[in-house]
């Protein structure tokens, strides 16, 4: 009567196969997917060009700043780049489904562009990138941040060491 | 005469996927057998089969970053499979090298060589992901038969 147990069982379950593709696929919230880059918090220390082993990874400098380029069709998903990213600028998130047409393979990349801009102290050109703030005792306010961060490199180092820090 | 749209529109509801392995880590083929075999990520509910010869098959998965030396073989069991064939890169290495690229044993990008009409990147892609990728050589067959 063993047979009896298992098809109610089986009525009772339901199939074990995945929706997918004729409803939404499960997808566990820590897969390691496609990369997104957010520009505003890239320090451009490059680290993530360093470290990718498919090379996947390119910053160039053009006359409007520091361009970054990932191409998903190299990416591994290693997941290196966030791992090493100072300022967690880069991510991977969860979104696995990349298939495309071969006519937009190259379009499968992700753009971003650190700006430059015009130091306020000194005029300057230099590039818009997040200061390095990780050492700075105490920290920094976010009126200072955005002082400093208009800053180039070289007035960045002055400001920091002529920050009044109260006693 | 109005048989042949009939048996068109049979012949349309069940592609058989062939599988070339050329020069792969052999994961992409791994998840490729996964998608086919288990019934977690049963293929066949597109109509999809596996076949052992690829003078039977409609769609080609291949893998693999094209490896100089499988290069004559590949393009030899490419040529046996009848037209209008479609063809699926799976994995990263065929569509442009992966961590492979620039060596000297690897010709990758396979389109090159073979004309790909699908891409699905991954390293290994996810058995979902190679299920969609798929279904949209499925489309891309359909409207060339």
């Amino acid at each position: 009567m063993n047979f009896l147990t298992i098809f109610a069982r089986n009525l009772k379950q339901g199939p074990q196969t995945e929706a997918f593709p004729l409803g939404p696929a499960f997808t566990p919230e820590r897969l390691r997917g496609r990369i997104e880059f957010n520009a505003d918090h890239c320090e451009g220390c490059r680290i993530c060009e360093r470290v990718c082993p498919a090379n996947a990874i390119r910053f160039a400098k053009t006359p409007d700043g520091m361009t970054f380029d990932c191409w998903h069709n190299t990416c591994v998903f290693c997941g290196n780049c966030e791992f090493y990213c100072p300022t967690d600028a880069i991510h991977q998130t969860n979104d696995w489904d990349l298939s495309h047409v071969n006519a937009d393979k190259f379009d499968m990349v992700e753009h971003g562009l650190i700006p430059n801009q015009k130091c306020v102290e000194c005029g300057a050109t230099a590039l818009n990138t997040a200061p390095v703030i990780k050492n700075a005792k105490p920290p920094l306010s976010a009126e200072e941040y955005t002082e400093l961060r208009a800053r180039c490199p070289k007035c960045r180092a002055k400001y920091l060491k002529n920050r009044k820090v109260p006693a | 005469m109005g048989l042949i749209p009939d048996f068109k529109k049979i012949a349309t509801r069940s592609p058989w996927i062939y599988r070339i392995n050329a020069g792969s880590c052999n994961g992409c083929d791994v998840e490729m057998a996964t998608t086919a075999l288990i019934p977690r990520y049963d293929i066949e509910r597109l109509g999809c089969q596996y076949c052992g010869s690829p003078k039977h098959a409609d769609i080609v998965l291949i893998s693999g970053p094209l490896t100089v030396r499988v290069k004559d073989a590949v393009l030899r069991m490419y040529e046996e499979i009848p037209d209008p064939k479609v063809t699926v890169a799976v994995g990263v290495c065929p569509i442009s090298g992966g961590i492979f690229r620039e060596s000297y044993a690897v010709l990758a990008p396979i389109d090159q060589y073979i004309p790909i009409d699908v891409n699905v990147p991954g390293c290994p892609p996810r058995p979902q992901a190679i299920i969609a990728g798929v279904a949209k050589a499925i489309e891309i067959w359909r409207e060339r038969l």
